[in-house]
């Protein structure tokens, strides 16, 4: 979205999302809740050899095996140890999980305070992230399902 | 797409599918009234709904075949060759446009304009070699009514279509008083055409019984999975309450309930068989055709019931091995009949039930397979050494086709006249966990056995942990298990630079290292402070060891399918669900023989060369289970061994003072000359080990304390006799008895024992 864009929606009623927010690393990100399945707390995902390094492994979800997404690793960030909290996210290509340090509170943004990806953003983190909410204290970062699809994320690996 | 709409297509595609099958037999019977009103009925109810849908393509081109259909069903034209052919390509041109509305959502801009030419074309009454069909018609009647004249009879048996059962019995019926004299010729005449009409309506109307519902595939996908976790949940409830007696009748009832509705959803998933079997008259019809041959289809055991995704799974192994039985197996008919045989061959299709397996036959009384030929093509292909083809005998060489890269279409097709894709075939069943057999006689025929288990979702695997994690290994890829003790590991595995190898009864066994597979670079090695395992697989003719840190249970595993990105590390065919809760992924041997470079099996060792057929009767013969039964030695004969199993005793049941096991379904009477169960009465939590062996038909269970091992054992004989003895063996340097399966008492009559069963269990 233009920053142009962006100030025609903030001259109308800025519309109010709900977001997830979650921490990874030090940054504090959001996914819509309207893409969120389910929470799992304190899980332990079953690592799998020789998957790729994005991949943090097999969880036990509701009678099915989810492939996780581990954000840490996708942050260039060390592989944390003990339990993780997962979010079951619902993407194009099925459900799948993503690995999160912790998940912390449903918050309400305007979507006034929207702004996109900054253009000094390096292009590998600008593909991750979409765009972040102004907070009082702190930048809170959006994630979209859809680019962390493991599927999607294997075959970007690829090429 | 709306509901109607996809409402409809569900609905036009049963009728077109009732269309197909009452098609095919039209040809047999042309003058099946009602049979021909079943098939205009389809296309009516088709032509009708289009017009209220406005689908106007679809809508004028059911109309060109009601016409033809509405004058067959009338006697005005007799259903020939001709106008069958036109209306399978009817048949044809309405599923292609149906197809397309299912994909796109609109009809599509394609012209039908020759279809219908055609249709119009048959509509013709003058044409060649068609016989006016009232006229044939009145010739039937006028037999057996010569009272009546032709012209009203014909209409009164025809135009009654919809209720054409009624309409033929009230034809009857009307015709015997008018012929009072003539009677028995007319009620003869009249009988076979109500039975058929009468037979086939269940079929044909079985859609509309009230009592059935239409369920998504993946609501019942669905309700599956659920039921999987609820299983495991039961499970950690069991654990959780198993010290609490108040809890005990609470969690038994769970545990009983969970089991039953895991029984019906699974039921809930099965199809009759005769979904598929019920494409075939069809395409033998459009095969025999084309290649001018002759065959008949017979089919058998239409009802027995698989799970539908199996279903789907061998439809085409199915359909490949039709096609061959008909384009090699069953000759011209110019040349059957020089051999003696019928000009018309038979294609037989068999289902049935055989315990946990449902059984599908293909046979034919064809040409057969000439085994010369198969040796022939396999030396010059390099499939196998020219001594160790001198050694094969028939069943063996009949394997050879089953082996990839025996054939690639036309070659094999003039040679061994059969083998197209057989590998294909057998790769199909073998990634459901079926079998293929075949058997052939040359001038004969040959047959297909396809040996298909009751469901897909579970699978028997056993267990193995590396790394700290756990595996599940196939139980159809594990041949054996080699335990190498702490003592042994410094000398077990002998290397060739950096190849490491087990010798196996004397042959060497190149082995992989499951903990260096998943993590290069990391050193292989057996680990001297604790026990090794070596799991010996056959995937597909390569024959390897994995060696693993260790072995938990083996279980009855439910198949998850794993993401796309971690099913192209191409190692894994999917993850499962441990008793335990615990994840675990399920290795697949073949791509670990391809990924550590395990090639084919030279075809000199007779286990593999004949892979899926029986292993050479001469090796197995000299190789025994060694067992003991309370402190007795005992040999079992390794090819009589199903299985082995470890059970709490309170798993063996009693019919009178008989032990007998309740195993996978069936009753097994259980041998128990060693006196283990015995030894364990009065210890209820007691283990026991049971070996299942094959005896003929049958089954039989031997109760036995350990298993020993597996060793060759030597002939002994009498002195001075020269007499081989009798179940004796020598095993080890010792002689040991070898245990007679054929004295095994027999369980009460076959018709008795479920019964027997049940009362034992209540």
């Amino acid at each position: 979205m233009s920053a142009k864009a962006a100030r025609i929606r903030k001259g109308k009623t800025a519309a109010m999302a709900e977001v997830c927010s979650v921490h990874a690393g030090a940054i504090l990100f959001g996914v819509p809740i309207a893409h969120i399945l389910e929470i799992v707390g304190s899980a332990r995902p079953q690592p799998v050899p020789l998957a790729p390094g994005f991949i943090g492994g097999l969880v036990h979800y509701r009678g099915d095996v989810l492939t996780t997404v581990s954000l840490r690793h996708l942050l260039g960030l060390s592989p944390r140890e003990g339990p993780q909290d997962i979010l079951v996210l619902e993407s194009a290509g099925g459900c799948f999980g993503l690995l999160v340090d912790s998940v912390s509170e449903v918050l309400s943004v305007s979507t006034a305070d929207y702004e996109p990806n900054p253009s000094i953003l390096d292009e590998r983190r600008g593909a991750l992230f979409a765009g972040s909410y102004k907070l009082k204290n702190q930048l809170l970062v959006m994630l979209e399902p859809e680019r962390l699809d493991p599927v999607r994320l294997g075959g970007s690996q690829a090429a | 797409m709306d509901d109607l709409t996809r409402e409809f297509l569900i609905e036009s595609q049963e009728g077109l599918d009732r269309m197909e099958r009452g098609l095919t037999e039209l040809e047999k019977r042309p003058e099946d009234t009602g049979l021909l009103a079943e098939i205009f009925r389809s296309v009516h109810t088709i032509k009708g709904t289009t017009g209220f849908l406005g689908f106007k393509r679809l809508e004028k081109l059911a109309h060109a075949g009601e016409n033809l259909l509405g004058l067959l069903r009338d006697g005005k034209l007799r259903a020939d060759g001709p106008i069958v052919t036109g209306l399978l390509k009817l048949l044809d041109g309405l599923r292609a446009i149906l197809k397309f509305i299912e994909a796109a959502g609109d009809e599509g801009d394609g012209s039908d304009a020759e279809l219908i030419r055609v249709l119009v074309e048959l509509q013709a009454p003058a044409r060649a070699g068609q016989p006016v069909s009232a006229a044939h018609g009145a010739k039937s009647v006028a037999k057996s009514a010569p009272a009546s004249t032709a012209g009203p009879m014909t209409p009164s048996v025809a135009p009654a279509s919809p209720a054409a059962a009624v309409a033929n019995s009230t034809a009857g019926a009307a015709a015997a008083p008018q012929s009072e004299k003539v009677a028995p010729p007319a009620t003869e005449e009249a009988a076979p055409l109500k039975a058929e009409g009468a037979k086939l309506r269940p079929q044909a109307v079985g859609s509309a019984a009230e009592s059935t519902l239409r369920v998504d595939i993946t609501l019942l996908n669905r309700m599956m999975n659920l039921v999987g976790e609820l299983v495991l949940t039961r499970n950690q409830v069991l654990q959780a309450t198993a010290a609490d007696p108040n809890m005990t009748p609470l969690s038994r009832r769970l545990d009983m309930v969970t089991a039953d509705l895991r029984e019906t959803v699974m039921k809930a998933r099965m199809q009759p068989v005769s979904n598929i079997f019920s494409k075939m008259p069809r395409l033998v019809r459009d095969l025999t055709q084309s290649l001018g041959h002759r065959a008949r289809l017979e089919m058998e055991g239409q009802e027995t019931e698989l799970d539908k995704s199996l279903l789907e799974a061998i439809k085409d192994p199915l359909t490949h091995a039709v096609r061959n039985a008909l384009d090699h197996g069953i000759e011209p008919p110019e040349v059957r009949v020089a051999q003696g045989k019928d000009a018309e061959g038979v294609l037989r299709l068999r289902a049935a039930q055989e315990g946990s397996h449902v059984l599908v036959e293909i046979s034919d009384d064809g040409a057969g397979i000439a085994v010369d030929k198969v040796r022939a093509k396999a030396l010059e292909r390099g499939l196998i050494s020219a001594e160790r083809a001198a050694q094969l005998g028939e069943r063996e060489l009949l394997q050879l086709i089953f082996l990839p890269g025996f054939s690639t279409a036309a070659q094999v097709t003039n040679v061994s006249g059969r083998g197209v894709g057989m590998d294909v075939v057998r790769t199909n069943v073998e990634k459901i966990g079926g079998k293929v057999e075949i058997d052939s006689r040359p001038g004969k025929g040959t047959t297909l056995r396809l040996r298909i288990p009751l469901t897909l979702a579970i699978v028997p695997a056993l267990i193995v942990r590396s790394l700290k994690q756990s595996f599940a290994l196939p139980q159809g890829a594990l041949s054996e298990l080699v335990h190498i003790p702490p003592e042994r590991t410094a000398t077990a595995i002998e290397w060739i630079e950096n190849a490491p190898l087990y010798r196996l009864r004397g042959r060497l066994l190149p082995l992989v290292f499951l903990d260096g597979l998943l993590m290069p670079g990391r050193e292989c090695r057996l680990d001297p402070s604790r026990d090794n395992f070596i799991a010996v697989l056959d995937a597909d003719g390569r024959r390897f060891g994995l060696v693993v840190e260790s072995l938990a249970d083996p279980e009855e595993i439910v198949v998850k399918p794993l993401s796309a990105v971690l099913k192209d590390i191409g190692l894994y065919s999917g993850a499962t669900v441990l008793g335990n809760a615990d994840l675990a992924l399920i290795l697949d041997p073949t791509s670990i023989a391809l990924k550590a470079g395990v090639a084919l099996d030279e075809a000199d060792d007779p286990d593999c060369a004949v892979e899926g057929g029986e292993e050479s009767q001469e090796t197995a013969r000299q190789e025994f289970l060694l067992v003991e039964a309370s402190g007795r030695r005992a040999a079992v004969q390794l090819a009589d061994v199903l299985r082995i199993e470890q059970l709490p005793l309170s798993r063996i049941e009693y019919i009178g003072y008989r032990p007998v096991l309740n195993f996978a379904g069936q009753l097994l009477p259980v041998e128990d000359a060693g006196g283990v169960l015995a030894g364990c009465e009065g210890k209820p939590d007691a283990q026991v080990v049971v070996v299942i062996c094959r005896d003929g038909g049958r089954q039989v269970a031997v109760a036995v304390s350990h298993v020993l091992d597996v060793a060759a054992g030597g002939d002994l004989f009498e002195a001075g006799a020269n007499l081989r003895a009798e179940s004796v063996t020598l095993l080890k340097d010792r002689v040991t008895g070898v245990v007679n399966l054929v004295g095994v008492e027999r369980l009460p009559a076959a018709e008795t024992a479920p019964a027997a069963l049940a009362a034992a269990q209540t």
